[in-house]
């Protein structure tokens, strides 16, 4: 790889790494209190497996910065401020409903499956390698999703009704998973990553394919925001606060 | 025409040959009262237990911690739905258990009824919990009904890593800093009672064994179960330079045991009978999960339904 | 509308493509799709599985050997054009239900007769009929990425932690 495109690349995987980690944690709050038993043991699998993913990138970031790929990840995510995460914001977001959940991920898998489709076909094989096993797992999510929003959307007046009002605030937000990543625009200069608006289009198109043919209605277009994933809401301070709140008690302490 | 008595008899002699009873076959009322009472008490105990735990999963203090505790708490919720199906084939349903349990009218184990107020209770509950319930599963694994037998053989095999995983915090934190030297001691002595009281009431306050040991459910009594498990803990205790809160444990050479101090009844009663620290609590969370997942059950259903 | 905790299904593993399928437990869903992505999140939180069935437990007809020599009717069997069961047996005291293989037959209970009968002389200790076409199986092609997942858990295995080696150690530096 380039001299020039390790440090722009580490920082588009430190974004992809922050989104998994942050919805991970939200997913996780789930955790004892699902709607049924087999649902606390199919989500604790997708959050398992969104963290699993977290851990992932955050040791290629590692290995790209020739840091140590064991503590690296951690300080990554124990000892930075939120100013320097680079998450998006709909992932921030607290819970909400089981509809709020469902169609969160369903947005966030969606999307990261047409992109992990891409990656997997980069030159770089650690990069392709990871993009290939997390897409794997991926596929099982969007099954899982895909079968939830189906059945939520049409089950009954009040989950319908749910399920819109979940689109309605979360589409908004969705659009800033294909806003150019950090390190982005050199990389794709150099042919080294897919561009995001560009896969953004893919994705919008099966989305609004599916969720419409599930029967919900797509926001209208308002401006988006186009506020860079260093801009965060109200939410992930405390967030954070907590995820972090042990850690810090002793920052150069194992645990 | 075969008679109750002869049915019974041919019944305790399978037993005694060691053959699994299964659904359906010929069973006294008995028996298959005192199964459903144990296993849904068992069931409802891994759902509860996945409250003490799943509350620190968000602030597990590394990647691997964040992991391994909520596949730890993945397993229980688990755990809970073998158990519950064990239940079902007595002909039991999970809505008749569920409402038991949300009602306060089914018991589940009292140790869950503790709050865990620091990450070292990760650690903690994970040697002290979890090693007394693989005691009670590896016993139970040799149990005469075929479908909690085969359920505790899927549990045991998976307990063995949550005992492992609390234990790794465990040595990580008392070979750490003192501060975090500290904490994991006073979950040590915050848990060490409770944890005894797992085992049950003295085998002379148990009035259910003597009847559970011939029917091959239970084979060992609560008194052995509880004595096994102070003497597998205190060498451990020891190596890690961490203090039990009980000044009577002392070795008897004789008898090859540590022997403890007596256990305060009126705490365990009081405990069992609803009025621990987090009895209330507990209890409320399963019910708000419940009544706010309602919409979802029913959305399903009638999607199924128009199918 | 009633709250239930959905009906049961009934689950089949198999852990390898040369051995049967085997019933692992239940698990309750509102219909087959999510009956076996619930069975495989359930079921194959560890390795190994290769394959998943699923079948509602109320399209399950059996029992003990005992139930079936008492000739007990099965409930809302109609005689109707032959179709294909799939059965599963209980031929050991110790193990557990294992698929044997197909009968043909028009109703649940020649379906059972069938099947005592192609199981010879040893009378199996329980014995289930399902028809094959309410049995929902996991596909071939997806069994990427419905069963390797579990393969890359090493913090799932209890042989991932040294525990006894870090106390082994601890032990002699502290002297004895």
């Amino acid at each position: 790889m380039k001299p020039g495109l390790r440090s722009p690349l580490a920082e588009a995987l430190l974004a992809l790494a922050d989104d998994e980690l942050i919805l991970a944690h939200r997913d996780s709050e789930w955790t004892g209190h699902a709607p049924i038993l087999e649902e606390d043991i199919a989500f604790a699998n997708i959050a398992l497996d969104e963290l699993g993913h977290a851990a992932l990138w955050y040791r290629l970031v590692a290995d790209l910065r020739e840091e140590d790929a064991e503590r690296y990840p951690d300080r990554l995510v124990f000892h930075r401020p939120a100013g320097a995460f680079r998450n998006v914001r709909l992932v921030e977001h607290p819970k909400g409903d089981w509809a709020f959940t469902i169609v969160r991920q369903f947005l966030f898998d969606s999307a990261e499956q047409v992109r992990l489709k891409a990656l997997a076909a980069h030159p770089q094989a650690s990069l392709a390698q990871t993009a290939a096993k997390i897409l794997t797992e991926e596929r099982y999510h969007l099954r899982h999703l895909s079968a939830w929003v189906t059945r939520l959307a049409q089950g009954t007046p009040e989950s319908k009704h749910r399920m819109q009002a979940a689109l309605d605030h979360l589409w908004p937000l969705a659009g800033q998973l294909f806003q150019t990543l950090p390190g982005e625009a050199i990389l794709v200069d150099a042919g080294a990553w897919p561009a995001s608006p560009m896969l953004g289009i893919e994705w919008q198109a099966q989305v609004t394919d599916f969720l419409t043919g599930c029967g919900l209605t797509i926001p209208a277009r308002t401006s988006p925001d186009e506020s860079g994933r260093q801009i965060h809401s109200a939410h992930l301070e405390p967030l954070l606060a907590e995820m972090q709140s042990v850690a810090r008690l002793e920052p150069q302490g194992e645990w | 025409m075969t008679s109750d008595a002869e049915r019974l008899a041919a019944f305790e002699a399978r037993i005694a040959a060691g053959e699994k009873i299964e659904p359906g076959d010929w069973m006294p009322d008995e028996y298959r009262r005192q199964l459903i009472r144990m296993i849904s008490q068992h069931a409802h105990s891994e759902v509860v237990g996945m409250l003490p735990e799943g509350g620190w999963i968000t602030m597990a203090p590394s990647l691997r911690r964040k992991l391994v505790l909520l596949a730890k708490v993945q397993d229980e919720a688990g755990h809970g739905q073998y158990l519950y199906h064990a239940a079902e084939t007595l002909g039991v349903s999970r809505e008749e258990m569920l409402a038991a349990l949300l009602a306060g009218k089914a018991k589940y184990s009292s140790i869950f009824n503790y709050p865990a107020t620091s990450w070292a209770d990760m650690g903690v509950i994970g040697w002290f919990v979890d090693g007394a319930a693989i005691l009670n599963q590896t016993m139970l694994a040799r149990c005469s009904y075929g479908p909690y037998a085969r359920a505790m053989i899927r549990i045991c095999a998976e307990e063995s890593f949550h005992y492992k995983q609390g234990m790794e915090i465990v040595l990580t934190l008392c070979q750490g800093t003192p501060a975090q030297r500290t904490m994991v001691q006073d979950a040590v002595r915050r848990w060490w009672w409770p944890t005894l009281m797992m085992f049950g009431p003295h085998d002379a306050e148990s009035p259910n064994t003597p009847t559970l040991v011939r029917w091959g459910i239970k084979t060992r009594t609560n008194d052995e179960l509880r004595q096994e498990f102070v003497n597998q803990v205190v060498p451990d205790a020891r190596t890690m330079g961490l203090s039990l809160p009980d000044p009577e444990l002392r070795f008897d050479e004789v008898e090859g045991n540590w022997r403890f101090g007596e256990i305060d009844w009126d705490e365990f009663w009081r405990v069992v009978h609803g009025d621990g620290p987090c009895n209330r609590e507990r209890l409320g969370a399963r019910r708000a999960a419940h009544d706010d997942g309602l919409w979802v059950r029913q959305a399903l259903e009638a999607y199924a339904a128009r199918a | 509308m009633s709250d239930t905790q959905w009906p049961r299904y009934e689950v089949f593993q198999q852990e390898t493509p040369d051995r049967p399928h085997r019933h692992a437990g239940s698990v309750h869903a509102p219909d087959a799709e999510i009956a076996l992505l619930n069975g495989r999140d359930v079921f194959v939180r560890r390795p190994e599985c290769s394959s998943l069935w699923v079948a509602p437990a109320s399209a399950i007809f059996g029992g003990t050997a005992e139930e079936l020599a008492a000739g007990a009717p099965p409930t809302g069997d109609v005689s109707g054009e032959t179709v294909e069961f799939l059965v599963f047996a209980k031929v050991d005291p110790r193990g557990t239900l294992t698929h044997v293989g197909q009968v043909q037959a028009a109703s649940k209970r020649r379906a059972v007769e069938e099947a005592v009968h192609a199981c010879g002389p040893q009378t199996p200790f329980v014995l289930w009929v399902v028809p094959a076409a309410l049995v929902t199986r996991s596909e071939p092609g997806e069994a990427a990425p419905l069963f390797s997942p579990a393969l890359d858990r090493p913090y799932r295995d209890q042989a991932f932690y040294h525990i006894q080696t870090a106390l082994r150690r601890l032990r002699q530096e502290s002297g004895g």
